[in-house]
């Protein structure tokens, strides 16, 4: 069932109360609130090391308003295993059990865990939140950092490729697989629900936008994720194991076509850890870009 | 009144996976390391086989196997693993995770040495590294007293004013892949001895969501950890009692399950060791006797919590402890006699300590080792 912005006013639950410690912008608490909230009383979370872990907020005023679990950095995809077999084992898979994480666990240090847990199958659904960042550490490179990126430990500029998150779960046998942007909410909480409604492992890497981190003004926070789509740097898919078959999403679905692509440049105008990027850089990142969508084409 | 028990022959291995099976756990997590892969093996053929109805997690690391536990664990069931020496290091953050967490995880430790060189033998440099994680250690001497401190560990760390992880350790290879003879009970016996998981210390709800492990201030925090010591020092007496209440129904006992003491009470020398040690220093307690030595001993059953009045109040009775350890703590001594030491200076016992660190990386000791060792210190 296609969502609608509609959909998304009504929510069964408010699951990001007031009082949550998200940095102005976020674009992940915009994206919890809606996807979280829209699964109501059934959602099981686990957070492992990330911003998560702390625009939850701390104490008795904790802002999520589902069972939460922090984990270690690497362990959020087998405690999830866990909890996804003692609810069945009590009767309870009614429940959904969803790893909300960055893309620092999700692409580097919890890379491991998250394919064992694809790789058994377990009934959970990963949604990695990427802003390309170690975030909370103040903006460190991750291995989901983009060519030209300046963060705190690539000064200079980000040398090397996006590791390709998505791609690693399909090859690995994923249910499900989709990519989602924050400036296309009903586009990722349909996905979200379609990824809930499968049994197995589902994968859900949403852009969100990270104004402190990637300097950029938090009243862009949504512009800029949209033009992360229209630019082409961050092509919407869903990919289903039955038909092995990559269907670009709505929103996204025209920038499969080069010609009808805004220039880069659109993009990393409004983010200051793209300031100083070299034409060099840009053509390196255009290429890193291209790379993925063919990539994504063998599937299309 | 004693219930009846049927005597079989298995490896130490196999009595912790007995007691696992008997304990009805409903989330088992398990990744191989020599020498602990044996429990693994046979609980994974227990469920294939239909004796177990537990969801047994077949994981791609230590590190996963017990993050997978701790989340069964917060979903409110009963849960065990497994592991030996690097594996250990390897879950080592998730340790500490479940012993803060309060999670009544039970993972037997079989004892083996750490790398490198590679060594598969047994030495206590494994599990003495997480004597500060917050689990309750308990070092065995035999394959039956495996098999017994795994069934009491389920009902001491489940008991709502413990809420604590156990670690059974058990010598590897000396225990684990040694047959020796183990009385079982009847499985519901045993079962009906921890009894059912039934009312769990912690279960998520979705109808009541809380948050776990958010972001805990100074005040906090402290409190928890000192919530934590107290949990520690109440498991003394839970440990005597559930050891007590067991000996009471299977007619076994290990001392007072904190320490247990071998000879006479007084003697010119004691033996204070941990697993098997305590174990050949019987005999070599018996031999030393007929040769005309007063030599007892006291082996530490329970390593955490440590049983200091037990210790001190043994020692006040004698007049020399040699501590006999199996790891060392590089830059001082084995752990075992620094805590000895500690205790009894604290505790105004002017009984003298000394020390000697063997059998790292499986270096046999024999009873006539321990023998060689309690001749020398009589003379000195």
């Amino acid at each position: 069932m296609p969502v609608t912005q509609k959909d998304l006013m009504i929510k069964p639950k408010d699951a990001l109360l007031k009082g949550h410690f998200a940095c102005a912008g976020c674009g992940s608490a915009l994206a919890f609130r809606h996807a979280i909230g829209s699964v109501a009383d059934k959602a099981v979370l686990v957070v492992p090391a990330s911003c998560a872990s702390v625009y939850q907020g701390s104490g008795k005023g904790v802002a999520f308003n589902v069972p939460t679990i922090n984990t270690a950095f690497a362990a959020s995809d087998a405690v999830a295993s866990g909890i996804s077999r003692a609810l069945k084992k009590k009767g309870k898979d009614d429940l959904k059990v969803i790893v909300w994480g960055g893309d620092g666990s999700a692409a580097d240090i919890g890379i491991a865990t998250e394919i064992g847990a694809c790789d058994r199958q377990e009934n959970i659904l990963h949604v990695m939140y990427s802003n390309n960042v170690y975030g909370n550490t103040g903006g460190q490179r991750s291995g989901d950092t983009m060519i030209g990126a300046r963060t705190a430990t690539t000064p200079k500029g980000n040398t090397t490729p996006r590791k390709m998150v998505p791609f690693i779960m399909m090859a690995n046998n994923a249910r499900y697989v989709a990519t989602a942007s924050a400036a296309f909410l009903e586009d990722f909480v349909e996905k979200f629900q379609k990824a809930l409604s499968l049994e197995g492992f589902k994968f859900i890497q949403i852009d969100i936008s990270c104004p402190p981190n990637w300097r950029a003004d938090s009243a862009h926070s949504i512009e800029i994720s949209r033009l992360g789509v229209q630019t082409g740097i961050w092509p919407l898919f869903e990919w289903d194991r039955e038909t092995n078959t990559a269907v670009l999403s709505r929103p996204g679905k025209k920038y499969g076509d080069k010609a009808n692509r805004k220039p880069i440049s659109d993009w990393t105008s409004l983010q200051g850890r793209f300031r100083g990027i070299t034409d060099k850089e840009l053509i390196a990142l255009e290429e890193d870009t291209e790379r993925q969508w063919n990539f994504l084409r063998k599937f299309m | 009144m004693v219930v009846k028990q049927e005597t079989k022959s298995m490896t130490g291995n196999d009595a912790a996976s007995y007691a696992a099976l008997f304990a009805k756990p409903e989330v088992i997590a398990a990744y191989p390391i020599t020498p602990q892969t044996t429990i693994v093996e046979n609980l994974s053929r227990f469920v294939d086989e239909g004796k177990l109805e537990a969801e047994f997690i077949i994981v791609e690391s230590e590190h996963s196997a017990l993050a997978a536990c701790m989340g069964a664990a917060w979903s409110g069931v009963r849960t065990f693993t497994a592991t030996s020496s690097q594996g250990l290091l390897y879950m080592s953050e998730n340790v500490f995770w479940t012993g803060y967490g309060r999670l009544p995880i039970i993972m037997p430790v079989v004892n083996r040495c750490l790398a490198p060189g590679w060594n598969i033998w047994p030495d206590f440099q494994d599990s003495m590294a997480f004597r500060d994680a917050g689990w309750i250690q308990m070092y065995t001497k035999n394959n039956q007293e495996v098999f017994d401190t795994t069934l009491q560990a389920f009902k001491i760390s489940e008991s709502k004013d413990i809420a604590l992880p156990s670690m059974p350790c058990l010598d590897g290879f000396v225990i684990s892949h040694t047959t020796g003879q183990v009385d079982l009970p009847d499985p519901e016996d045993a079962f009906e001895f921890i009894g059912p998981y039934d009312d769990p210390i912690i279960e998520l709800d979705v109808e009541n969501p809380w948050a776990y492990g958010s972001m805990t201030g100074p005040d906090q925090y402290s409190k928890n950890r000192r919530d934590l010591m107290v949990a520690m020092e109440r498991a003394k007496k839970k440990i005597v009692d559930v050891h007590k209440e067991f000996e009471e129904r299977f007619g076994r006992s290990y001392g007072n399950g904190l320490v247990e003491p071998y000879g006479d009470d007084e003697a010119d020398l004691t033996l204070v060791t941990l697993g098997t040690i305590g174990d050949e220093a019987h005999e070599a307690i018996d031999r030393l006797k007929v040769e005309g030595h007063s030599v007892n001993a006291l082996r530490v059953r329970t390593f955490r919590p440590f049983p200091v009045e037990d210790i001190v109040e043994f020692a006040k009775k004698n007049h020399k402890l040699v501590v006999i350890d199996r790891a060392a703590s590089f830059g001082h001594e084995g752990p075992l006699r620094i805590e000895v030491e500690a205790v009894l200076k604290r505790h105004n016992v002017d009984t003298s300590v000394s020390g000697k660190i063997m059998g790292l990386g499986g270096e046999d000791v024999p009873y006539s080792a321990i023998i060689d060792l309690a001749k020398k210190e009589l003379k000195e």
